[in-house]
């Protein structure tokens, strides 16, 4: 589904990202870790061009997006994002949240999405706050809603970087609970995250990246049980 | 004591009832209100334009920057430059003697120039204004509409600019009410705001204290009208901040 | 406008009548219409009398004392403009000539000419010399002088001007300098949505030039300058309106408007005045 060639990506002099390939079929889970400033952000935000790679080549859905024909909005309506500090549309309800962006895009009429809408907040039990707005909610309760109205959108590819950084610790739970429903639904995922937890849980693929290159990749129970790199060894003396 | 009761009551006469004076008050307060008023729209449509246009081109990725919007963010600074580096009279004195010399000095056409001149320069300020609410709102909102796959035009016109807005609305009255008070060097053309009608009473009269005295306070109304309306409105707005 | 002219006759004639004996403390009182005015003539009376200059600037209140602070403005050739950095000109000279009689030193401010009378009401100056005509309105809130010179008010046009005489004004637009009696006279006769007013004469010329009005009433001294200066433009062979020029001072300063008068008598008879006139206006 998403093919990943020789991708580099550098701000001024400095290389984020050194020649990556990879690979993401049809209903994997991806979850990549690794320290912080390895790099693994990065590489989420270039596979929907939040970042513009310096090289290299991404096809997604048999389209080369890093063309520059390509268009750039119609392909991210399929591919969800959720980011770290959740980014609710602060001037909207929730309800208006979820339903902006598929009414703007002409993709249903106000009535479908709003039905839409409330039906996904069935989903996550927050119904009730449908008319509220975004500083009146919890932490836990704005990221539920971001990956919701990231729903809306019926991504073929859900992308997360770092759902849960951000959020207090008892709060943590639910959003990783939304997501394991997720997974269970067949949605594609790529997750950057440190919930080493739910990468041995959910993921059928675990990469690791440090400096700018993935360092190991293997399914959960050769990564957590047999790790060859060494950083990547260290990496999980220090986390576990 | 008396003298003064007495001075005060001849100019109170001289200023507003002696050949019905008080009508260049209402009529000056007719001008300086429709020119305020549509300056200020003006303004507010150039400066959210090249708000726009500033912002646009200093968000873009490096490595892929948009020629034709760099062109544009040229004009729009050397129109900030030009403007905010210059006096408005100047400005005003240049739009009507140079610019359109060849307008008549019908009243229409005065208000016209003036509207357009303080237009012009309000909208500079209300550019910067609106650029700094833009850099204001967190990248995240930005992000976040276009990962929807919205454009960043319906992002900004949906998301960015009605959360600028209501963080600039402070500085957007304030430049409202400098605006309001600035128009009165329309005098310098000719046209009969409130500050001339004013200023023809006491070339008439020779009465300085009431006609100025009445200005003054007619100008301090409006500003406090303008100050209460604002809050309300800003009130309104903060409705999505509740915590 | 007549009534205005006889007014200011009336005005005049009072004035002198004050000066001249300072006999009549009824007269006064239709200047002045204040409680003072009795002590005010009896102190009138001393001032005129007394020929000896230098005694009576000893008696005379003013901003500063031993200094006669003159309000103009300096932009009105030939009556007051600037030569190097100094204000010169017929009223600086009479003034000056005035000063000398009275023992004083003249110092000369300059500001908006609109802004001068209300410097003499305020206290800021002793008096206002600026070519300013005598009018009901004024004369509530000044006191003027004896008249020392005659002002005529002309009308600038275009060369090509469809307006050939004082009649063709109506319904012209009409480009004065703000706050002068061509101002008021104009909004009068022609009606306040045909003047405009510009903050000085040259604005104004500036305006006819571009065609934005049909011509510009302003005082023929400088009017012939601005003739000289820009080619194309015409003065009408006849004036719009005759005036005579005189001194404001305060109301609170009888004892000074009396003694300039004085000064002003016998500098008229002497000839000065007379002199200082031709020196700036050539004959023609």
């Amino acid at each position: 589904m998403i093919y990943v060639k020789g991708l580099s990506k550098s701000f001024g002099s400095i290389d984020v990202l050194k020649n990556i390939d990879a690979h993401i079929s049809p209903g994997e889970k991806v979850v990549i870790v690794g320290p912080s400033g390895s790099g693994k952000s990065t590489f989420l935000r270039c596979l929907n061009l939040l970042e513009i790679p310096t090289a290299g080549s991404i096809v997604f859905d048999g389209q080369e997006i890093t063309s520059d024909k390509a268009d750039v909005n119609e392909i991210r309506r399929h591919m969800g994002m959720v980011f770290q500090h959740f980014n609710l549309f602060a001037n909207m309800t929730v309800k208006q949240n979820i339903m902006f962006a598929p009414v703007k895009l002409k993709l249903m009429t106000s009535e479908e999405a709003q039905a839409q809408a409330m039906a996904l907040l069935e989903r996550v039990n927050l119904a009730d706050k449908a008319d509220v707005y975004p500083s009146q909610l919890s932490g836990g309760q704005k990221q539920r809603i971001a990956i919701v109205r990231s729903l809306a959108m019926k991504p073929k590819v859900m992308l997360f970087d770092e759902p849960t950084s951000a959020l207090d610790p008892e709060m943590v739970g639910e959003v990783l609970e939304l997501m394991k429903q997720l997974a269970d639904s067949g949605m594609t995922m790529v997750v950057v995250t440190h919930e080493m937890g739910f990468a041995r849980e959910v993921a059928t693929r675990i990469l690791f990246m440090d400096e700018g290159i993935i360092k190991e990749e293997a399914a959960p129970a050769e990564f957590f049980g047999a790790p060859k790199d060494p950083r990547l060894q260290d990496f999980l003396r220090k986390v576990l | 004591m008396q003298k003064i009761i007495e001075g005060l009551r001849l100019g109170i006469y001289q200023t507003f009832i002696l050949e019905n004076n008080y009508k260049y008050f209402i009529n000056g307060l007719g001008i300086t209100l429709l020119v305020t008023a549509s300056a200020l729209i003006l303004g507010l449509i150039l400066g959210i334009f090249v708000a726009i246009v500033r912002s646009a081109h200093d968000q873009q990725p490096q490595n892929r920057r948009n020629p034709l919007l760099g062109i544009l963010n040229i004009i729009c600074r050397l129109y900030l430059t030009v403007i905010r580096g210059t006096p408005s009279m100047v400005q005003l004195l240049i739009m009507w003697f140079v610019i359109w010399a060849s307008a008549r000095a019908t009243d229409g056409n005065m208000i016209r120039c003036a509207i357009l001149s303080f237009g012009i320069n309000s909208g500079a300020y209300i550019a910067e204004i609106v650029r700094s609410g833009i850099m204001s709102i967190d990248k995240g909102q930005m992000e976040a509409g276009r990962s929807l796959g919205l454009t960043y035009a319906a992002t900004m016109k949906g998301v960015i600019i009605p959360q600028a807005f209501k963080n600039v609305l402070p500085a957007l009255g304030n430049e409202m009410i400098t605006l309001l008070k600035e128009t009165s060097i329309v005098t310098v053309i000719g046209l009969k705001d409130l500050t001339k009608g004013a200023m023809i009473i006491q070339s008439k009269t020779y009465q300085a204290l009431v006609p100025f005295l009445a200005i003054a306070a007619i100008y301090l109304v409006m500003v406090l009208f303008l100050t209460w309306v604002m809050d309300k409105v800003e009130r309104r707005m903060r409705e999505s901040d509740i915590r | 406008m007549k009534k205005i002219i006889a007014f200011m006759t009336a005005a005049v004639m009072t004035a002198g009548l004050l000066s001249g004996c300072g006999s009549s403390s009824a007269e006064a009182t239709t200047a002045a219409e204040t409680t003072a005015a009795a002590t005010t003539a009896a102190e009138t009376e001393a001032a005129a009398e007394t020929e000896a200059a230098a005694a009576e600037a000893a008696q005379l209140k003013t901003v500063t004392d031993g200094i006669l602070t003159m309000g103009t403005n300096a932009a009105f050739p030939p009556y007051e403009y600037y030569d190097g950095d100094k204000i010169v000109g017929i009223d600086a000279e009479v003034a000056e000539a005035v000063a000398e009689k009275l023992g004083l030193k003249l110092e000369i401010v300059d500001m908006d000419f609109s802004s001068i009378i209300t410097s003499v009401q305020t206290g800021k100056v002793d008096i206002g010399v600026a070519g300013m005509t005598v009018t009901e309105e004024r004369l509530q809130n000044v006191n003027f002088s004896d008249t020392y010179s005659t002002g005529v008010q002309v009308v600038i046009v275009p060369e090509d001007s469809q307006i050939t005489d004082v009649d063709g004004l109506s319904g012209a637009l009409i480009g004065v300098q703000e706050g002068t009696t061509g101002h008021i006279y104009c909004s009068d006769d022609y009606g306040e949505e045909n003047v405009i007013a510009y903050t000085n004469g040259a604005t104004a010329v500036q305006a006819l030039l571009n065609g934005k009005i049909d011509c510009v009433v302003i005082d023929k001294q400088p009017a012939l300058k601005f003739v000289e200066a820009n080619p194309g433009l015409k003065i009408l062979e006849t004036a719009y309106v005759e005036e005579d020029y005189a001194i404001a001072v305060s109301k609170d300063n009888e004892a000074l408007l009396a003694a300039i008068n004085g000064a002003l008598k016998e500098l008229t008879e002497d000839g000065t005045v007379q002199k200082v006139l031709d020196t700036y206006i050539k004959a023609e």
